[in-house]
Order: C-alpha cells, then sequence, then structure tokens
C-alpha cells in the first residue's frame, strides 16, 4: 500500500468536490468504491455464539447508493459496524475482507482492506474517506459540548494547518448545506429537535469531504416532514459532491425512492439484492415479497393486507436450511433441508438466496415472484 | 364474551371541545417569563362501537396529551366528556368503573408491561383488581391471550417479557387492556416501535376487535398510511388543533388542508415515480403562537390574511371538515365553528 498525503485543505465547498476524478457519467464502467467479500460477524464464542452476519458479499459504485432493509435484528448495523471497524466486543470478524477503494489528493486510487488495517491506515481513512452516521446519532453527540465542538475535534486532528477562524467558517459552512444556520454552533445538543440533530451528525460526515457515507437509520427516529426535508437535503449534497452512499432502513419504501441498489437481509445473510426499482416492481424472494406487502398504500382501494406472518428466527438455534423457510408460504421440503446461496437469477445483476429460482428444484415460480422485471433506470442523483 | 357485544353505532365516548394549556417557565436575563403552550386546543370528538377513529399529527403536535384527557390520567383545562351518554363531573377523580371502560394502550410494550413479573402476572393482576374470582382469573387469562392470537398455554403465561419479541409483547399489552373488558381502546401509536414485518398484525388485530367485538377504537399514530387502511374517520392535528378531518380514506385521497398535503407528499410513496418532494417547511414553530393560523409560518400557499386571522373549520364536502382560508369558498354547508375559541359554545361536529 501506498503512503498518500493527506490532501490539501479547501476554503469551499464547492471546491471541495473532487474534481480530479469528477462526477461519473452515465453509462460510463463504473469503478467501485467498496467491495466486500464472504464477510461474517459473529458475537460471542463456543455454544453461545451468534452468527450476526453471514457471508455477506456487496459491490458499490462510486457515487452511487446502496440500501441495506431488512427487519429488526437482521444485522444491517452490525455489518456497517464491523465493516467500519468500530465493532465492540463481544463482536468479532469472522472471516472475509472489505476493501475501501482511497482516492489520494492526486487522482490516485490505493484498495485498503479495511479487516486488516492497522489503526493509524484506520485514522487516515475515517472521515476523510469513509464517515458513518451511527444509528444512535440522536444521542450521539456529546450533551456538554457546544455543536461548534464537535466539528472542531475533527477538523483538529485531520486538517491541522487550518486556523480556528478557517474551522469555525468551514463548520458554518458545513451547517449551511444542510440547512441549519451557523449560530447553531454555539446550542448545546438539548437545545436543538431531533431533526436538526441528526443534520449536524450528517454535517459532520461531510466536514472532510469522503467519498463513502454509511448512514444506519437516520430517519427513523423522526417525523416524516422532517424525514422528506432531510432526504431531500441528502440527495441535493450528493450531485454536489458526488460521495457515494449505503443507507440503512427498515422502509423499503424510502429506499426505493432513494436508493440505486438495494440488498435485503434477513436473519445476517443478504436474500435480494437488486436494482431498487426492480426489486420494486419484480420482487423474486418471497421475503422481499412480504416486506413490500407490509407498508399499507396510500391509493387504491382498502384491502386486508397481512404481511409477514410469523418472527424472526433465534440467530443463537438457526434453523439448518432456509432461515426464511419456517415464515415462507413457499417453502418446499428442500427449503428446510439445505441453505441457499445467493445467485445471479438475471442478466439485470439481480442476484437472489432461494432455492425457487434453482432449475434442480423442479418447482415452478409463483406468479407473485414471476413478475417481468421493469428496465433498468438511469441512476438517480449525483450527475 | 357475550356480555362485551354491544350495539353498533353506540356513542361509547364523547369529548366536547377538550383543551389543555401547560405552563412552563423560561429562565430571562432579569424575569423568567411564563410560557403557555396550548398542547391540545378545542378537540371533540366521539368514540362509536364498531369504529376507528385515528388521529395523525407530527411529534408535539398533542396527540398524546388528548388520548391522556381521554383515559382521564390528565386533567383537561377546560371541556367537557361523557361516557355512554352520561357527563363526567369535570373534578372527579378517574374511578374504576370508569378504567374498565376506557382502556389506554402505550406505544413500547417494553415499558409498560412490568419486566419482572411472568406474563400471568401482568394479565391476572388487573383481573382481581375488578374483582374477578381468584379461582378463574387462569383461565381468563388464556381466554384473553386468545382474542389477540397469542398462544394461551401455560407454558406462555409463564413467561418473562424479556423472552417475548416487541410484536407480541404489544399483543400482551393489548391482551391485559382487554381483560377488564373495556368498551373503548385508546392506543397511542401502538405499532410505531414494531417492527415492520408485525405491524400489520397488530393493526389487523385492532380491526378485528372493532368488527366482531364492536369496540370503539381510537388509534394514534404518525403513519397517515397506516390511518387509511385501518380508519373508519380519520382527524389530521396540528399544534394541537384539528386541521382536517373526514370518513372513511377521503382524507388522505383528497386532502384539503396544505398540512395534510405537506404530510402526504412526504411519504415515501413508490408506487408513484413522479412524486414531487415537498414543498419546503422547514420553518417550526413554537404551539404557543397565537394570532392566525398555526401552520402559516410553514405554509406554501399562506396569504397576508393567514397571519392574522385563525381559520375556523369549513365543511368542504359533507362530514370532511377543514381549518384553512383556502377552504372558505369550496365549503358546502355554513362556518361550523366559531372564529376563535369560546369555550362552552356548542357547535354542530
Ligand atoms: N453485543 C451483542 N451481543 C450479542 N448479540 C448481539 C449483540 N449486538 C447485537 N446482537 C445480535 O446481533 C443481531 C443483529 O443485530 P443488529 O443490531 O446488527 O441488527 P439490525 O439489523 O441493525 O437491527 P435494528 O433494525 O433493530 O437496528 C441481533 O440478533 C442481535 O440480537
Ligand atoms: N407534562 C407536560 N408539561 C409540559 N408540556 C407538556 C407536557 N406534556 C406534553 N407537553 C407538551 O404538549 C405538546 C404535545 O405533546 P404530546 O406528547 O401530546 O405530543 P404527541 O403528538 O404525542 O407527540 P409524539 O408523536 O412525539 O408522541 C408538546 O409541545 C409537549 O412538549
Ligand atoms: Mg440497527
Ligand atoms: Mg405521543
Amino acid at each position: 500500500m501506498s503512503a498518500t498525503i493527506p490532501r490539501e485543505v479547501q476554503s469551499t465547498a464547492a471546491e471541495g468536490g473532487r474534481a480530479s476524478t469528477g462526477p461519473v457519467r452515465d453509462g460510463a464502467i463504473r469503478e467501485s468504491v467498496l467491495e466486500i467479500n464472504h464477510f461474517s460477524v459473529d458475537y460471542g464464542a463456543g455454544e453461545n455464539m451468534v452468527r450476526a452476519v453471514s457471508d455477506v458479499t456487496l459491490r458499490l459504485e462510486r457515487s452511487r447508493v446502496l440500501g441495506i432493509a431488512g427487519e429488526s435484528g437482521s444485522g444491517k448495523s452490525t455489518l456497517v459496524y464491523a465493516m467500519t471497524r468500530l465493532l465492540r466486543s463481544p463482536g468479532l470478524i469472522s472471516g472475509g475482507e472489505v476493501i475501501l477503494h482511497v482516492t489520494d489528493e492526486g487522482g490516485a486510487v490505493t484498495p485498503v482492506n479495511l479487516v486488516t488495517a492497522t489503526e493509524s491506515e484506520l485514522r487516515r481513512v475515517r472521515w476523510s474517506h469513509v464517515s458513518i452516521v451511527l444509528q444512535s446519532a440522536l444521542s450521539a453527540l456529546n450533551p456538554v459540548l457546544r455543536i461548534g465542538r464537535e466539528f472542531d475535534e475533527v477538523l483538529k486532528t485531520h486538517r491541522p494547518n487550518l486556523t480556528k477562524a478557517q474551522r469555525r467558517a468551514r463548520a458554518e459552512e458545513l451547517l449551511r448545506m444542510v440547512g441549519l444556520s451557523g449560530d447553531r454552533l454555539e446550542r448545546f445538543p438539548h437545545e436543538l429537535s431531533g431533526g436538526q440533530r441528526q443534520r449536524v451528525m450528517i454535517a459532520v460526515a461531510l466536514a472532510l469531504d469522503p467519498e463513502l457515507v454509511v448512514m444506519d437509520e437516520p430517519t427513523t427516529a423522526l417525523d416524516v416532514v422532517t424525514q422528506r426535508e432531510i432526504i431531500g437535503e441528502l440527495s441535493t449534497l450528493r450531485a454536489q459532491f458526488g460521495f457515494a452512499m449505503i443507507f440503512i432502513t427498515h422502509d423499503l419504501s424510502l429506499l426505493v425512492e432513494l436508493a440505486d441498489e438495494i440488498a435485503v437481509m434477513y436473519a445476517g445473510s443478504i436474500v435480494e439484492r437488486a436494482g431498487a426499482r426492480e426489486l420494486y416492481e419484480s420482487p423474486r424472494h418471497p421475503y422481499t415479497l412480504g416486506l413490500l406487502n407490509s407498508f399499507p398504500p396510500l391509493h387504491g382501494e382498502r384491502r386486508e393486507l397481512t404481511g409477514i406472518p410469523g418472527t424472526p428466527p433465534d440467530l443463537a438455534d438457526p434453523p439448518t436450511g432456509c432461515s426464511f423457510a419456517p415464515r415462507c408460504a413457499f417453502a418446499m421440503e428442500r427449503c428446510v433441508l439445505e441453505k441457499p446461496t445467493l445467485v445471479e437469477v438475471d442478466d439485470t445483476g439481480r442476484s437472489v438466496a432461494c432455492w425457487l429460482f434453482d432449475d434442480a428444484s423442479g418447482s415452478r415460480v409463483p406468479v407473485e415472484l414471476s413478475r417481468v422485471a421493469p428496465r433498468a433506470e438511469a441512476p438517480k442523483g449525483g450527475s | 364474551m357475550s356480555e362485551t357485544r354491544v350495539e353498533r353505532d353506540v356513542v361509547q365516548l364523547s369529548a366536547k371541545h377538550l383543551s389543555r394549556d401547560f405552563t412552563s417557565r423560561v429562565p430571562g436575563r432579569f424575569v423568567s417569563a411564563r410560557q403557555v403552550t396550548h398542547a391540545v386546543d378545542d378537540v371533540s370528538l366521539d368514540l362509536v362501537a364498531g369504529r376507528v377513529v385515528a388521529v395523525v399529527g407530527e411529534s408535539g403536535s398533542g396527540k398524546s396529551v388528548l388520548a391522556r384527557m381521554l383515559a382521564r390520567i390528565v386533567r383537561p383545562t377546560s371541556g367537557a366528556l361523557a361516557l355512554r351518554g352520561t357527563p363526567i363531573p369535570a373534578r372527579a377523580k378517574r374511578d374504576l368503573a370508569y378504567a374498565s371502560m376506557v382502556q389506554l394502550v402505550l406505544q413500547d410494550p417494553f415499558a409498560s408491561v412490568n419486566p419482572v413479573h411472568r406474563i400471568r402476572h401482568s394479565l391476572e393482576r388487573p383481573l382481581l383488581i375488578h374483582g374477578a374470582e381468584r379461582t378463574q382469573v387462569g383461565e381468563l387469562a388464556s381466554a384473553v391471550l386468545k382474542r389477540v392470537s397469542l398462544d394461551s398455554s401455560d407454558r406462555f403465561l409463564d413467561r418473562y417479557p424479556h423472552e417475548l419479541s416487541g410484536g407480541q409483547l404489544q399483543r400482551v399489552s393489548i391482551a391485559r387492556a382487554l381483560c377488564v373488558k373495556p368498551k373503548v381502546l385508546l392506543a397511542d401509536e401502538p405499532i410505531s416501535m414494531l417492527d415492520v414485518s408485525v405491524r400489520l398484525g397488530i393493526l389487523n388485530l385492532l380491526k378485528g376487535l372493532c368488527d366482531d367485538e364492536n369496540l370503539a377504537v381510537l388509534y394514534i399514530t404518525h403513519d397517515i398510511a397506516s390511518a387509511r387502511y385501518l380508519a373508519d374517520e380519520t382527524i389530521v392535528m396540528y399544534a394541537g388543533q384539528v386541521v382536517e378531518q373526514s370518513h372513511g380514506t377521503a382524507l388522505v385521497d383528497a386532502p384539503t388542508h396544505p398540512y395534510t398535503q405537506l404530510l402526504i407528499a412526504s411519504v415515501p410513496d413508490p408506487s408513484d415515480p413522479t412524486a414531487v418532494s415537498a414543498r419546503d417547511a422547514s420553518l417550526r414553530i413554537p404551539a404557543s403562537a397565537s394570532a392566525g393560523c398555526r401552520f402559516a409560518p410553514r405554509c406554501p400557499d399562506a396569504m397576508a390574511r393567514c397571519a392574522s386571522e385563525s381559520p375556523p373549520a369549513f365543511e368542504v364536502r359533507p362530514g370532511h371538515f377543514s381549518r384553512c382560508w383556502l377552504n372558505e369558498n369550496d365549503r358546502v354547508a355554513t362556518l361550523v365553528a366559531p372564529l376563535t375559541r369560546r369555550k362552552g359554545e356548542p357547535t354542530t361536529t
């Protein structure tokens, strides 16, 4: 791995964009910013071991949005904590690699395996190249520090040659980007609403113009109007700076709107990965179908919806076969015996982990799961 | 259970002009000022056997204070309640009889079911308090678990709350409310802490209790799509006031108030790829703003008049009310609410 010089401080946000690489034009083959290969994470050891993330493989291209959906306990937070090496004991990465393609000032790209990276390598990469907004962000701000100090801490360590006044100017500028006035820097967290605090966290995450931003349920605790405002701001910011984003939520409808691609997690594994529109219009995995049917619609006839019967499996004692089989309306004998792996099922790049789509199962795919996929759309934002 | 059957369409609980103010001290440089928050301002509603009334609104709009006044846990500043036609004396304390008729289910099942006791205890205790025979409580408890589609075996009854999922525990807290055979169930955001996959189960359970057992249900939520799914009547609250109200799906299908329109436009809706993003409404006002329409500072359609004159509720279609000056000329009937709140004056709502 070649040593990289810290990027020069930029005076304004507009110049802060990565002029060297620039936004990728549509149609061009995009380079990856992140590749996760066969990644597994456990909690505890021995008999009490729980495999919270199991053999996850994902790729994210520059300037794109990957959504991760799944119900509570499916391992979404564990995945992104472990991936950015923020996982605390008793969590343990038990296999796989996470390659972040780091672009330096000169435009040279160096792959960094975050799983094996040393503390000093991680320090160099965090905030500057990958930043994360945690699920508990509403309580993540230090209650006794004024908001301005949060920015100061990050800027001081990573941009040591900035003067106090320059740091202050940058912090005000970042707040303006997320729709807050500069005087908020003097406030304490408890003086801000939940939505305002969430905006502060997003502004801190963008402070060093990273190429990948990870957001774990940034809007779940907020009401829909505030959520809508923040989502709107995020897409403006992405259009301006071109960062790639991983966005976690249990709200699949939100992801369909926001993400280019969606990965659906169930009991630690990815069960379906597809383009956002394809996933919505033509779900293939029975769990994805169930999730989509769990949201009452805003239009049309009122009819009874059933959602997904049953509850997720106990990860300490997972079923032998497919972990969704006990709740699946289409389960076959094979599903209880063998665990399906994620395989590509069509030419749109969609992958599904379900025996229904394996020819060897000799089963017919139910109509609900064989709707024709729409043609791939142009990517959202970022152009 | 036959005694729980009551006639459909009977008004079980009626609230007229309920208001609740909170006074807080705001420390100033020299003297501390008193600030009054109109948490709930002149809300009237009827909870009817076999029907669900949904209350929708953002955080801080006064939904929980309203539910607590209906449960008589919070005392109204003004207004009146009547239970099955009998007025409730304003000063009287909430008694056991009222509690057995009107039950409240809260948002967080983990906080509302006592973690140190088995499920059996949580169900049998209210039964004993409300006068059930000790020899029968076991049977009654398993019967009530069946009504909420839970395992009614001794094995389940002997579990502790931490051994249940959030969805199961919320069913237990609904079961506990049903134990005492209430006529009215007040559900304050019963699904917002639950997982997506189990939310529908709880909504369908509430609907079933309403349809099959003629319970009157108040369903409080910030999720307007779930209100459309469940409710026979929907009320939208903003800053303590009812801003729009209608029957069936009319409120969501044809909203007339700019706030309702904003709420609906904010809901992620993948079925409508052309959906425009919500109009800018980032300004926030304290609920204590007095003159004019409370939504005016955030309203994309605000006119000069909105800042100074508070709009009354206009009946824009039969049974559909909107508190917005824009609807002044759409109204089908005359003004149905007084321009400003005048205590004790009846309205035709
Ligand atoms: N410290 C821990 N020790 C043991 N198990 C844990 C620990 N933290 C999490 N788990 C388990 O790991 C699994 C995944 O948890 P995780 O928090 O990643 O889920 P999630 O998908 O983010 O859920 P949510 O939507 O509720 O945030 C869960 O089954 C959880 O019980
Ligand atoms: N005990 C109290 N003392 C002072 N103010 C209060 C009290 N209880 C509620 N309020 C205020 O009344 C208003 C309405 O609160 P309420 O809890 O009813 O909101 P809500 O609509 O239930 O919101 P949420 O969706 O967050 O539950 C808020 O401004 C709140 O701060
Ligand atoms: Mg999580
Ligand atoms: Mg509330």
